[in-house]
């Protein structure tokens, strides 16, 4: 019996992939740059206000406890502090945080009663001068009822009564379990001939930029409204939920983007830090800023990453086609639970990888533990489904003693099998998986590294490759999020991105962004598309942000959304503008509308090379000259030359009422292929590369330069998570390595010295120019490769990577039992 | 993340410096400050007052002495570590700088401030033992030496007392013929040490006439194992030996294990860097 | 807990200025100047973002007390160039792709100022080892490297 996956809606790209274009493709210098390159760039911690005051918090010391009794009268008397604030009085000024989950689990700004993660906030001093701050800190007393604490994801199972983090949820840390079958999973697991069973482990990393997070917040008590300046995203698509727990109307509040230091999910959206500032912010009626300290960023940020444990199965052939796929997840969220479990939905928008596995079988356990929460980080889940089904396409090939590059070429959804449902309803737009491979296997000299690899063994040496070809999907929807949610109604399913243009009397072009800088290219994005949609020289064109006053429904950069969504807004705010350009220039011209295009700066006549006006000319008519407009009373030739598109989603369906598959969600499907040699020392369990190639296909690419940027900041991103990084709790919930001394991001001596990059361009049919996301990649193809690469080294020992990071402490262990293993047998 | 509030006295001599400790029992000294400092910001310490010596430039130098070289206390870092006197008299500590922290640290770092520092994974004590370093220490009520191996006393605890500066550290010329080596994991370049090991290694023939081990992040301090060095002494310098000298450092040392590196881990790190580095000093002895 | 009175010289601007002992560099620098191109990211000496020079000499402006600074002269990234003219190494790093989010490229090109004044040609190893001690999230390091080596060209006088 098929599998119902739903449909594919029509196409409603407008601009077709083709040859010719001018400005889209090309390594353009960015336009972001200079004002950085110069230091004036300015970020969260840039905002300073006359008369600003700075907060600190008093991070709770215990894992999970009653909070009994803060005394703050030390502190109060401190000369410099303006105001001083426990989660009681933080919880009548303020309401709770934003929260996606269902039902919701609260959170608040200051811990109420309850702290349950070390780090959280259980005081706040706002105060002259963040030393005067921290001073009062130290000066504010708690006292503390210890409560049983969770730590270990298994456990937190099983706990019950005082070990539960939030009781009104029910007596359990278990706080979402959802089952799911795609597709004829029994029956594939029926005809199977081989089945393969792992365990593995994911560690809690997190995407630690090298900014914190932070705000700057105003009240102005004569029209009663909040500004804040804050190095958020979403601000656009959800801000005005940050007035709702600041207890003012939603007109109230106008969010102000920044710089972002970096983000890699970590800024998708701020709350705590708005919020903190603008409570105090209209308590001592001064500016008031909250910076997260290196200390609140990894402990109170509300930033970790996935933290799974996987017990998987993978249904085989004897000849290596793969049938289905079931897992069993418990995945750590810490204290809270902000996105719900929109990270297995994420998961999901890829999970079978790049191969037309059949079915799958999905059972998530999400639950709490005394830990600082999960957000979203490069891949927001997804880099998880990668590794786990890169590892278990590995364990397949070595089991059925198959060539690892091999298994995958025959599962692989072949080129003209696209669009493709895969059995959780999502589409994969477009790709070429097979081509991809073979241009790794080219750009890294497989057949050359083989031998080479083999040499290098005969002397001793412990020398392996890896190679993962992995799934990149971009461009979410809405909908990924709440077909979790066990309430059963319709949730939210637009997720759109918006531009607004303007053409200046002089022929200048302005585009108003409405969503934020965080680390990525959105000036020079949409400066090349602007510049391809007008014919116009880069120079001639200025790119500005709104704030949330004046702005458009966007849902900001994150899940790889950004290019593609606004060169749609782009597009079609061009469109309205072209036409209303090419009316007047008929006019001016005499000549037909349809005949019209534009060329380097001017209207040109297709065909007549002299008649042309300049965009320039045309502009200062369409400004001052509106009765010799070709019809005054035209309502489309109002004076001026703007207009603003709000670009929704290219392609999403709803999700099966059945809950059979989840409709299309993640659908523009970019896809890379990592590979690497590294070389192990298993007595100290260090390694290192010694060479490293990937080829990316993101569909049409804007600006190779930036596209590879990201594809290489991506690997070491993932050589962290795979080999360095974790954010840990001992059993007591204390975190073990909070600051950079510890906490082990890849300095350039751990990256590799040579990425070697290549590019695929399948286009998507679904969006403009066939452009696909391309932000996360880089980290989502290096954890398998990197694992399958040392184990390759490792053959020897006959060792079997199931867990992350492979630190040299970890490494050595595996070798030393395997060792242990091999001197017992 | 600020430091608490401190008096701050600024010496501009040595016996400013040791007038100031005398006077003030909660002194601490201020050199420069990379270690201290960041303790400071996450207020793990408050010292209630900092003397700041780094106005002290009398004790930056670099010097021949008595068949050896004289480090100032105050020489930063990257003088140490660029020194051609120190890669001609006391190769080892200039080869151990390949592994210390990174240009700007060492820019404002002092060779002195991070041997009173004490850090039980820094690798300039280790250096220091088998080198056969001597501390010269100056109070306002005199001089004394104190050598290596009696100064190292546990985590942040040496044996100068606290209204002692340290002034100069004295360093015997590597004798001619000997060899030297040493190696760290650690978590990232420029980390402080998991496990390091240094050693000085002399020859007579094909015997090992004399050898020093000493090693980093293994205990509360740097240490000498004396197990380690008499697995050596007499012996035919051969991987054997050398090996038989690593399976004496897995047993005399007793780590303690952290999220970087288990018990386990580093029991083994010591044995294989044992090996290896005595077998790099072999290579050296000429 | 007195203050005390310190001049520091900053991009050749003398300033006097009173200060509390416990006064970071980084934080005189940004707030007391008002010169925010130099970034505080981890306020305890790993990542870089705050290296500014000192004397000649790349420090941690968040390991440094502004106080030790008396006397001295410092320069930021505000010191280097304007972005009508550049400095060579600014230049390069636009060129080549060393920044994304650019928080970090204020410690990287004060690093990178100091290297080339002592090794004009720097080899890839050279200039590995010379910024093994600032972190970067965004870019992998190896545009780093090629923004320097490309910055090096400008300053011997290559386009």
């Amino acid at each position: 019996m098929a599998q119902n996956r739903g449909h594919i809606p029509k196409s409603r790209q407008r601009e077709k992939p083709r040859e010719g274009l001018k400005y889209i493709g090309k390594s353009m210098k960015r336009v972001e740059d200079p004002r950085i390159l110069t230091g004036r760039g300015i970020y969260a911690d840039d905002i300073n206000l006359p008369d600003m005051a700075h907060v600190a918090i008093v991070r709770s010391s215990h894992a999970h406890a009653r909070i009994k009794r803060i005394d703050t009268s030390k502190a109060e008397k401190l000369p410099g502090v303006l105001a001083v604030l426990t989660g009681a009085q933080a919880a009548e000024l303020t309401g709770p945080l934003p929260t996606w989950s269902s039902p919701p689990v609260f959170q608040r700004v200051i811990a109420h009663e309850k702290v349950r993660h070390v780090g959280e906030a259980v005081a706040a001093v706002c105060a002259e001068s963040r030393y005067i701050a921290e001073d009062a800190c130290d000066l504010i007393e708690v006292e503390y009822e210890p409560l049983p604490i969770v730590v270990d994801p298994e456990e937190a199972l099983k706990s019950r009564g005082d070990a539960v983090l939030h009781p009104d949820h029910g007596d359990t840390n278990l706080i979402l379990e959802s089952k799911f079958d795609f597709g004829p999973v029994a029956e594939d697991f029926a005809r199977a001939d081989h089945v393969v069973k792992r365990r593995l482990r994911w560690p809690r990393s997190g995407g630690t930029p090298m900014e914190t997070n932070g705000a700057t917040a105003v009240w102005d008590p004569g029209s009663q409204r909040f500004t804040i300046h804050a190095n958020t995203s979403m601000y656009n698509f959800v801000g005005w939920m940050i007035a709702d727990t600041l207890k003012v109307p939603h007109h109230k509040l106008n969010i102000v983007p920044t710089l972002a230091g970096g983000s890699f999910g970590a800024k998708l959206f701020l709350y705590k830090q708005p919020v903190m500032a603008a409570m105090f912010a209209k308590l001592v009626g001064r500016p008031v800023k909250y910076l997260e300290d290196r200390l609140d960023a990894s402990l109170n940020n509300d930033a970790h990453a996935s933290d799974r444990v996987y017990y998987v199965e993978l249904a085989c052939k004897k000849d290596g086609t793969l049938l289905s796929f079931k897992q069993r997840i418990i995945d750590d969220y810490g204290a809270y639970f902000q996105y719900g479990v929109g990270q297995h939905g994420n998961a999901l928008a890829q999970v079978v990888g790049a191969y037309a596995i059949n079915s799958v079988g999905v059972h998530v356990q999400a639950v709490l533990t005394n830990k600082n929460q999960q957000g979203a980080y490069r891949g927001f889940g997804s880099e998880v489904a990668n590794f786990v089904i890169e590892r278990l396409v590995d364990a397949a090939a070595d089991e059925l003693k198959l060539d690892r590059i091999e298994i995958r070429r025959k599962n692989f959804i072949k080129k003209d099998q696209f669009p493709f449902l895969i059995p959780t309803g999502n589409m994969y737009d477009s790709g070429d998986y097979e081509k991809v491979l073979d241009e790794t296997l080219k750009l890294l000299d497989y057949k050359g590294w083989k031998k080479k690899v083999e040499e290098m063994r005969k002397a001793g040496r412990y020398v392996g490759i890896g190679i993962a070809s992995t799934q990149e999907r971009s461009v979410f929807s809405s909908t990924e999020f709440w077909m979790w949610n066990l309430d059963g109604k319709i949730g939210w399913t637009s997720s759109p991105d918006s531009m607004s243009l303007k053409i200046d009397p002089r022929g200048r072009i302005y585009g108003t962004l409405h969503s934020p800088f965080w680390g990525n290219s959105p000036e020079t994005v949409a400066t090349q598309v602007i510049a391809e949609q007008f014919q116009v020289d880069p120079s001639n064109i200025e790119i500005t942000y709104s704030d949330s006053d004046k702005g458009l429904h966007s849902t900001g950069p994150g899940g790889s959304r950004f290019t593609v969504m606004v060169t749609g807004a782009i597009v079609g705010a061009a469109a309205i503008l072209k036409k209303k350009i090419f009316k007047i220039a008929a006019h001016m011209m005499e000549a037909n509308a349809d005949d019209l295009e534009l060329r380097d700066g001017n209207v040109v006549v297709k065909g007549a090379p002299g008649k042309k006006v300049s965009l320039q000319d045309l502009a200062f008519h369409a400004y001052y000259m509106r009765l010799s407009m070709p019809d005054p009373e035209d309502p489309e030739l109002t004076s001026g030359l703007d207009a603003t598109y709000v670009y929704d989603h290219p392609v999403t369906t709803l999700p099966d009422p059945k809950r059979e598959h989840m409709g299309i969600f993640y659908p523009i499907m970019g896809h890379m292929c990592h590979s690497m040699v590294v070389e192990v020392d298993p007595e100290t369990g260090q390694f290192k590369f010694l060479d490293y190639a990937c080829v990316h296909d993101s569909g049409v690419m804007i600006n190779p330069m930036t596209l590879e940027g990201h594809m290489r900041g991506g690997v070491v991103n993932g050589i962290g998570s795979a080999a360095s990084e974790q954010y840990f709790y001992d059993k007591n919930g204390q975190p073990t390595n909070n600051l950079f001394t510890d906490y082990i991001i890849p300095s350039i001596s751990e990256s590799p010295a040579d990425m070697k990059c290549g590019h695929v361009e399948t286009p998507s049919p679904f969006t403009e120019y066939g452009i696909k996301g391309g932000g996360e990649g880089g980290r989502m193809g290096t954890p398998p490769a990197l694992a399958q690469a040392i184990e390759d080294a490792l053959s020897p020992f006959g060792i079997k990577i199931t867990e992350l990071p492979l630190t040299q402490n970890v490494i050595r262990r595996l070798v030393r039992e395997a060792q242990a293993k091999k001197a017992a047998d | 993340m600020k430091p608490a509030p401190f008096r701050y006295v600024r010496a501009r001599s040595v016996d400013d410096a040791v007038a100031a400790l005398a006077r003030d029992p909660e002194a601490k000294l201020l050199a420069g400050g990379q270690s201290l400092i960041a303790m400071m910001n996450v207020r793990a310490v408050k010292p209630e007052t900092l003397v700041d010596i780094n106005a002290l430039s009398a004790l930056d130098y670099i010097k021949v002495k008595d068949g050896g070289i004289a480090i100032g206390a105050m020489t930063r870092h990257e003088t140490v570590k660029s020194s051609p006197l120190v890669a001609e008299h006391c190769p080892l500590l200039a080869e151990a700088y390949h592994w210390i922290a990174h240009r700007a640290v060492r820019n404002r770092g002092t060779y002195g401030g991070n041997l009173c520092h004490a850090d039980p994974a820094s690798e300039n004590p280790a250096v220091a033992l088998v080198t056969g370093a001597t501390m010269v220490l100056k109070s306002a009520k005199g001089e004394r030496t104190v050598a290596a191996d009696d100064f190292f006393k546990g985590v942040y605890q040496t044996a100068a007392r606290h209204d002692e500066l340290l002034i100069e550290v004295r360093i015997p010329s590597r004798p001619k013929g000997q060899g030297w080596g040493f190696m760290e994991v650690s978590p990232r370049k420029g980390d402080f040490a998991m496990t390091a090991v240094v050693c000085t290694l002399e020859l007579a023939g094909a015997t090992v006439k004399t050898a020093r081990v000493a090693y980093a992040g293994i205990a509360d301090r740097a240490m000498r194992f004396a197990p380690v060095e008499a697995a050596l002494t007499g012996k035919p310098a051969n991987e054997a030996t050398f090996a038989a000298a690593g399976a004496a450092a897995r047993k005399a040392i007793n780590p303690s294990s952290d999220f970087h590196a288990d018990e386990a881990m580093r029991r083994d790190l010591a044995e294989t860097l044992t090996r290896r580095v005595l077998a790099a000093a072999k290579a050296r002895c000429t | 807990m007195s203050n005390e009175k310190i001049t520091i010289t900053v991009n050749g601007k003398r300033y006097d200025k009173e200060v509390e002992p416990r006064r970071l560099l980084s934080d005189f620098i940004r707030d007391d100047l008002r010169l925010t191109g130099t970034h505080v990211g981890c306020e305890h000496g790993v990542c870089g973002s705050c290296t500014v020079l000192m004397n000649g000499k790349s420090v941690r402006s968040c390991l440094t007390f502004a106080v030790m600074a008396d006397g001295a002269e410092i320069m930021t990234i505000e010191g280097l160039g304007t972005a009508e003219n550049m400095h060579p190494l600014q230049k390069g790093f636009w060129e080549k792709h060393g920044l994304q989010c650019g928080f970090c490229t204020p410690g990287m090109l004060m690093t990178a100022v100091e290297l080339l004044k002592e090794k004009p040609r720097p080899s890839v190893d050279e200039i590995r080892e010379a910024l093994s001690g600032n972190l970067c999230r965004c870019t992998g390091y190896q545009t780093i490297v090629e923004s320097i080596q490309r910055g090096a060209e400008i300053m011997q006088g290559g386009k």
